[in-house]
């Protein structure tokens, strides 16, 4: 029971990381490096913002202003400069925004390792000892709420089809009135936003570091496993994760928890290059 | 009027090494000077360079793969393990010496890059970007598994005494700054001479379009597993003599982010350019120190080591992304939109693809 609690929350951390990934490459034809630093600032900023553990709401406002400010940031500033180049120059600016990130925690929260400690006195026990926190059981409604709505935002509002249009083709979709930048800097905003709960609910299970970035390449793996282009594909992907890594790290050797997630998209990409969901129009290759 | 040297008009002068008459003259300058270097600077001057020599090297070797063959590699960082570890392996166990050492750094360098190539005769782009991610974390998992077994704890590395010729034995700063200089220097002009000749034309070929590439008849296979095979063997010296300059040895160095170090070289430096790697190079390695020396004159109460580190770091990511965004052939374009400034002096000229549309 422990051992599908602690897996099932390891899924939620990673389907929201990968559910950013495929966003963002569906809808700007991004590969996002900098994922887990996203991930982690926006959980210290959700710790700071809570006012160390004080207020979940003003926690949450923190978190969304977060996600706002960011999206629009790296879209506008950078990203939109890159829309006809190739696509590995936006890669490597993503790069370059996880080191700055990645930077930042060391210059505003001076490297400190922490735990956010909102909701964590348990909810639920189950027999044999394994017990969900109230943080664990949000992670799991607000995961499973944040797919359904994303489902039904694609599908059926306004938005949502001129989202899909513009990843279908961008161009198309601004020449038929389209607002391009806006509905990128959207998915900019969703992909932090997801990225930055990702961090909060990881925060509070483990910790917060410099060193815990490494989700955000799980949850890469993730969405590959999945298939890049395929949002069903992004649960599925992190569940193979979790499962995974927790298995490894339990029965194998904790050495190989980083290395886990790479072999197994080594096998992923021998066998099925293009994801479990993916589609193999989508794949870049020789 | 004469016309610019940037322009060319037959193929013959796209192989020129030296496009400008001056060039010659600046070189044996800047030679000379390197020659005297060590006798006018301090000793943590010639520490510096030394670093920055050695990570010409490897800089070197990216920019073969990446800025000429445009194959992005993460596991630039392994490479360095794997030129560090053979080098501790070969001297831990069979006592060999540094004429033997480098050789077989090269060749276990070499064959690894094999390996981790063949991934990209079969994707590109960001896909074989994550597959050389997956190498990296392979590789780096097993010398932690070395370092655990034989190193004398689990965290403390290994160390590498300095290397001898006979009796002669390589140690302190300025020794080191020739042999470096004499091994930048040569393989500054192999890198060169490759670039210019078939395989670099290859490469480039490969970079702008593989698919045009091959209907010319390029041979995508052996031309992409001969760069990162190039690259990972030049990248693999350049970890043994890091392993030897240092004489420790241990995994912690051998990072995602030390990877991206060398990109960024690259990137700043200016991709598809030979002196953009050694200018990258030195670029990227004295950046930290200057920001250190910068630092110096804050008032104390600003300087905790967190705030240095993180500063540092994020110069780095900052490089990457001005770069980019704004000159993206590099401070090798700078270089030579400076030179051509000079040449049209009192006149001005702006390449086509300058001009703001």
């Amino acid at each position: 029971m422990e051992v599908a609690a602690t897996v099932v929350i390891l899924t939620c951390t990673y389907a929201l990381l990968a559910a950013g990934v495929v966003i963002l490459y569906k809808a700007a034809r991004v590969v996002n490096f900098a994922h887990g630093e996203l991930a982690i600032v926006g959980g210290y900023v959700f710790y700071s913002a809570s006012l160390g553990g004080e207020s979940l709401w003003l926690a949450v406002v923190g978190a969304i202003c977060f996600s706002v400010i960011m999206g629009v940031m790296i879209y506008m500033s950078m990203l939109r400069r890159l829309l006809g180049e190739p696509l590995h120059v936006a890669i490597l600016v993503t790069i370059g925004i996880g080191i700055v990130l990645k930077s930042a925690i060391l210059v505003i929260w001076r490297a400190e390792r922490l735990t956010i400690d909102i909701g964590v006195a348990p909810a639920i026990r189950f027999a044999g000892g394994a017990s969900l926190s109230y943080m664990d059981v949000a992670s799991i409604a607000v995961t499973v709420l944040f797919f359904v709505a994303l489902y039904f935002f694609l599908t059926f509002t306004r938005i949502g089809v001129q989202f899909r249009g513009t990843a279908e083709n961008a161009l198309l979709a601004s020449q038929r009135g389209v607002n391009v930048n806006f509905v990128l800097s959207l998915a900019w905003v969703m992909a932090v936003f997801a990225a930055s709960l990702s961090g909060t609910f990881f925060g509070s299970r483990a910790f917060l570091s410099t060193e815990s970035v490494t989700i955000g390449l799980a949850g890469l793996v993730a969405a590959l496993v999945g298939g890049l282009d395929s949002l069903r594909g992004a649960i599925m992907g992190a569940l193979i994760v979790a499962g995974a890594q927790y298995l490894t790290v339990r029965l194998v050797d904790p050495v190989l928890s980083e290395t886990v997630p790479f072999l197994l998209l080594l096998v992923v990409m021998s066998v099925r290059p293009w994801g479990l969901f993916g589609t193999l129009e989508e794949l870049d290759r020789v | 009027m004469q016309k610019p040297y940037s322009l060319r008009t037959s193929y013959l002068e796209s192989n020129e090494v030296f496009r400008r008459p001056y060039q010659k003259v600046l070189l044996a300058l800047l030679l000379g000077f390197a020659l005297l270097l060590p006798a006018l600077a301090s000793t943590y001057f010639v520490h510096l360079l030394d670093l920055c020599l050695l990570s010409s090297i490897g800089a070197l070797g990216l920019m073969l793969l990446t800025g000429y063959c445009g194959q992005i590699s993460l596991g630039h960082a392994a490479f360095l393990a794997v030129g560090a570890y053979s080098t501790v392996i070969l001297n831990a166990h069979l006592g060999a010496a540094f004429v033997i050492v480098l050789p077989a750094a090269a060749v276990f360098g070499g064959l690894l890059g094999l390996i981790v190539g063949l991934p990209s005769l079969r994707f590109r782009g960001v896909y074989l970007a994550i597959s050389t991610l997956a190498m990296h974390y392979a590789i780096i998992f097993l010398a932690t598994k070395y370092q655990a077994e034989f190193g004398a704890s689990a965290t403390a590395g290994m160390t590498i005494p300095d290397p001898s010729f006979g009796l002669f034995v390589l140690s302190g700063d300025r020794p080191w700054y020739y042999f470096l200089l004499a091994v930048v220097s040569l393989t500054t002009i192999g890198c060169i001479n490759l670039v210019r000749t078939r395989p670099g034309r290859a490469w480039m070929a490969i970079r702008d379009r593989d698919i045009a590439a091959q209907a010319l008849g390029v041979n995508l296979a052996r031309y992409k597993l001969l760069a990162f095979v190039t690259s990972s063997m030049l990248t693999s010296v350049s970890g043994s003599l890091l392993a030897y300059f240092t004489n420790v040895v241990t995994v912690e160095k051998y990072t995602l982010d030390l990877a991206i170090v060398y990109l960024a070289m690259i990137i700043v430096g200016g991709m598809g350019s030979i002196l953009g790697a050694l200018l990258g190079a030195f670029f990227i390695t004295l950046l930290p120190f200057a920001i250190d020396a910068l630092f110096g004159y804050l008032p104390r109460t600003w300087r905790f080591g967190s705030t240095l580190f993180g500063v540092q770091a994020g110069a780095v990511g900052i490089c990457i992304i001005v770069f980019l965004l704004f000159e993206p052939k590099g401070l090798a374009e700078i270089w030579n939109r400076l030179q051509t400034y000079f040449e049209r002096w009192p006149f001005r000229y702006r390449p086509l693809d300058t001009v703001r549309r």
